[in-house]
């Protein structure tokens, strides 16, 4: 229903606008009611302070070493670089963002980081991945599917790029009673 | 926030496009206070929400959910 009230290259353009106008994300408050403490010790402080998610896909994506993962809307990398140490420099970890400077900011945390060798951030749209058929082992993704006003479409394009066999691993945001109007064409409101 | 759907719409999409073994868990309120942490939601979003939202609703105007899925072998 919502998707009734603003049209959806507007959305897309909504959240493009807000995310790249942000200075930093939800930090180290709101990470920790998230991920343990151990884990938010060993990552850079960069990666945390640019932890924009909901919740922790990566704890619940049961990884292997040598798997391929992709990171849907990757953000400024925490899950990234999370997901890189879980499958080992005999896997992948490729992170996805819709702005440029997110990935360059994720590249330079997963550097820090030290996984840098088997991590790579590319710049594109959920909507439309540029990766092609069946090359990975398992899509994570925190807090981004909400933000999509074609929801169909992202999860026809994760469908696509997962081999036979692999597995989805999302957080995000549901609702359980309908948002006022006044919110439910709120700019802000819809890229948060 | 705005974009997100209800928990059972969520999980039907997931299955409609052509995934199995669809599990949804670990269900985290999102409440007003909580959003107000992510700079994505200016003070005037924050504001309209603690005006508009009932106070009842306010500790969880949204669910963070973990959904699980598998694309079929065959």
């Amino acid at each position: 229903m919502t998707e009734d009230l603003m049209f959806q290259d507007q959305i897309k353009d909504v959240v493009r606008e807000a995310y790249s106008h942000i200075e930093t994300g939800a930090g180290r408050l709101a990470a920790q009611q998230l991920y343990l403490d151990a884990e938010l010790a060993s990552l850079p402080p960069g990666a945390v302070d640019w932890a924009l998610g909901v919740g922790n896909p990566v704890r619940h994506a049961e990884l292997r070493r040598g798997e391929v993962v992709l990171d849907v809307g990757s953000g400024g990398g925490i899950d990234t670089i999370l997901a890189a140490r879980a499958v080992g420099s005999s896997g992948r970890a490729i992170g996805l963002d819709l702005l440029r400077e997110m990935g360059e900011r994720a590249e330079r945390h997963a550097k820090e980081a030290g996984v840098e060798a088997w991590t790579e951030f590319v710049t594109g749209e959920m909507e439309q991945i540029p990766l092609p058929d069946a090359c990975i082992d398992v899509v994570i993704s925190n807090g981004v599917i909400n933000l999509s006003p074609r929801k169909s479409r992202v999860l026809a394009e994760i469908r696509r790029v997962l081999k036979p066999g692999g597995r989805l691993c999302v957080a995000d945001l549901t609702v359980n009673d309908e948002l006022p109007t006044e919110l439910q064409t709120s700019d802000a409101a819809w890229a948060g | 926030m705005s974009g997100a759907l209800a928990e059972r719409a969520f999980a039907r999409k997931i299955e409609k496009m052509g995934f199995a073994d669809v599990w949804i868990g670990e269900r985290i309120p999102y409440g007003v206070e909580r959003a107000a942490l992510y700079p994505l939601f200016t003070p005037p979003v924050i504001d309209l929400m603690r005006e508009l939202i009932p106070p009842e609703r306010q500790a969880a105007v949204a669910v963070s959910v973990i959904a699980k899925a598998t694309k079929p072998s065959g």
